[in-house]
């Protein structure tokens, strides 16, 4: 799995002076940030200070009304829909809903299958190869509500890269998780960051945040700073 | 009793042919629309759009006798589709919308057709059917209406079962969520507009519900739960209406078609929960015998499974 402009001069994501707002009550502001492929950012901050609100301005589900939002170089959300995978937190995922594990990664390749055709064999290939990435190709027909929530998350990360996206938005993906799922959700962010691929995620966790990425956005009360991360600290066997 | 003299004969003759093909298309469709019901849980939703359709019904054969049902009900679908799913958005849940939106709706048909001479036989006929007077023209717009709402759903199927699975997942992909919760609702609604002619209006709930239902409870996987549910509802259907002409006309009993049709449905709905129940108690009573561990990797860990 490749980003797709990984040679490009573009950098991966780039929010200038941005502004989002529900309604008439602005949610947060002032952002600005750039991320080249294969960095990794970290938004962290008190409930409420506008992390999964970034997350899903920058996916255009929350109102942009100041400043510019580009992805790989493009403007138009349209365009840049497809270069990004989402994950978002999924604690309201029904556990009895009849779908595979197999199928709720396929749903990360609906959109460019279309409304007219079933999915094929690149599909099915791309599919394995997301699974794969996260270490979960033997569950792959177990019924995604009888997995285990570590392995539902790591289930929701491969539907969110199946389509090979340049940039990734992870919405707290360490909360619930084990330290097994823990480590293997960072293993699989380390080698997708490796491939080029652009991370920015939101956690309260900040020695994963360390771990995973390069540099850190703290936001707080609906503003930003920005800082850098140390370096990780080495590991205690 | 021989099978064949119960379950094709009756067919032979054109009214039961003509209520038997109305029934057919009804039910396939409805069955595959009703699993998308049951997975996003729109049951108080379809019976809103059920009781908003009532006043289309009523306004329609008002003002142009039986050939305006269809039109009349198909306008108050529509239209009862588009303001639900537009309210509900906007009031963040869609209970109090349909709450609503079911009453005076329905309110507005009982006041319009009690203005009618004939007033109780033309309720009778809107609220309990009259699968075995439709017409050739009733059975063309039955087949036409669900093969259009078919059509709303099967191409937007992905995206609705995206949708059903995880909205926020599906609006971040670059589904457009208030789209696909408009044709589904619409595709709804004109399954209602069908079976309200057929079945009739209190009954249409039945038909759209319990095969979805059933699908759940029999299969496992998302295409198979469809395929059950259409091939539940057609069987459903076809034996109700022959439970109906045995009745009738073997029997002496007077058994109105569409009561006795949803009545099959209900009744074949009980038979499989309670083989459900059964199946499951035994498989648990199995799997305590053999292990009786705790599962700590499960998402539901603690239970004894």
């Amino acid at each position: 799995m490749t980003a797709r402009d990984s040679a490009a001069p573009s950098p991966a994501l780039r929010v200038t002076g941005a502004a989002f707002a529900y309604g008439a009550e602005t949610a947060l502001e002032g952002v600005t940030l750039e991320l080249a492929p294969g960095e990794a950012v970290a938004l962290i901050g008190p409930n409420g200070a506008g992390k999964s609100t970034l997350l899903k301005g920058v996916l255009g589900q929350v109102p942009l009304v100041a400043g510019t939002i580009e992805v790989g170089g493009q403007t138009s959300r349209q365009r840049y829909a497809s270069r990004i995978g989402y994950m978002p937190q999924h604690d309201d995922l029904d556990p009895q809903f009849p779908v595979t594990l197999e199928q709720v990664v396929m749903m990360g390749r609906y959109r460019s299958i279309g409304w007219f055709r079933l999915p094929g064999a690149a599909d099915r290939a791309a599919v394995a190869a997301a699974l794969a990435a996260v270490g979960l190709t033997d569950r792959a027909k177990r019924r995604f509500g009888d997995l285990s929530g570590g392995q539902q998350q790591r289930g929701i990360l491969a539907r969110s890269i199946v389509s090979d996206p340049s940039l990734l938005l992870l919405d707290e993906p360490f909360n619930g998780l084990d330290q097994e799922n823990r480590a293997s959700l960072v293993s699989t962010l380390a080698a997708l960051k490796a491939e080029g691929v652009a991370v920015l995620v939101s956690t309260h966790d900040f020695d994963l945040a360390q771990q995973v990425c390069d540099r850190v956005l703290l936001l707080e009360h609906g503003r930003m700073a920005v800082g850098e991360l140390p370096p990780a600290p080495p590991r205690t066997p | 009793m021989d099978p064949a003299a119960f379950l094709i004969d009756p067919f032979a003759l054109p009214f039961m042919a003509k209520a038997l093909g109305v029934l057919l298309a009804l039910s396939v469709v409805a069955g595959i629309i009703g699993v998308l019901v049951n997975l996003r849980a729109l049951e108080f939703v379809s019976d809103g759009l059920v009781h908003a359709v009532f006043p289309g019904l009523v306004i329609g054969y008002v003002v142009s006798g039986r050939e305006g049902l269809y039109v009349g009900a198909v306008v108050a679908a529509v239209i009862a589709a588009v303001v639900l799913t537009l309210v509900s958005r906007r009031a963040g849940s869609s209970d109090a919308p349909t709450a609503i939106v079911l009453t005076g709706m329905f309110s507005i048909g009982i006041i319009v057709v009690s203005t009618q001479s004939d007033y109780v036989g033309q309720l009778d006929q809107l609220l309990f059917g009259r699968l075995l007077t439709v017409t050739d023209a009733d059975l063309v717009q039955t087949v036409i209406v669900t093969a259009i709402a078919l059509v709303l759903v099967l191409v937007t199927l992905k995206g609705q079962v995206y949708r059903a699975f995880d909205a926020t997942g599906a609006a971040a992909a670059g589904y457009r969520v208030l789209g696909l919760d408009l044709v589904l609702n619409v595709a709804i609604a004109l399954v209602v507009v069908a079976a309200s002619n057929a079945v009739g209006n209190l009954l249409v709930l039945a038909v759209l519900i319990v095969p979805g239902a059933v699908g759940r409870l029999v299969a496992g996987r998302i295409g198979l739960i469809f395929a059950v549910a259409g091939g539940f509802a057609a069987l459903a259907g076809w034996l109700g209406l022959s439970v109906a002409f045995a009745l009738s006309v073997g029997a002496g009993i007077p058994a109105p078609s569409g009561a006795t049709v949803v009545l099959v449905v209900v009744a074949g709905y009980l038979v499989v929960l309670v083989v459900r129940v059964v199946a499951d108690a035994l498989r648990r009573v199995r799997a305590g015998g053999a292990t009786g561990r705790l599962d700590h990797d499960h998402p539901r860990a603690g239970r004894v499974r």
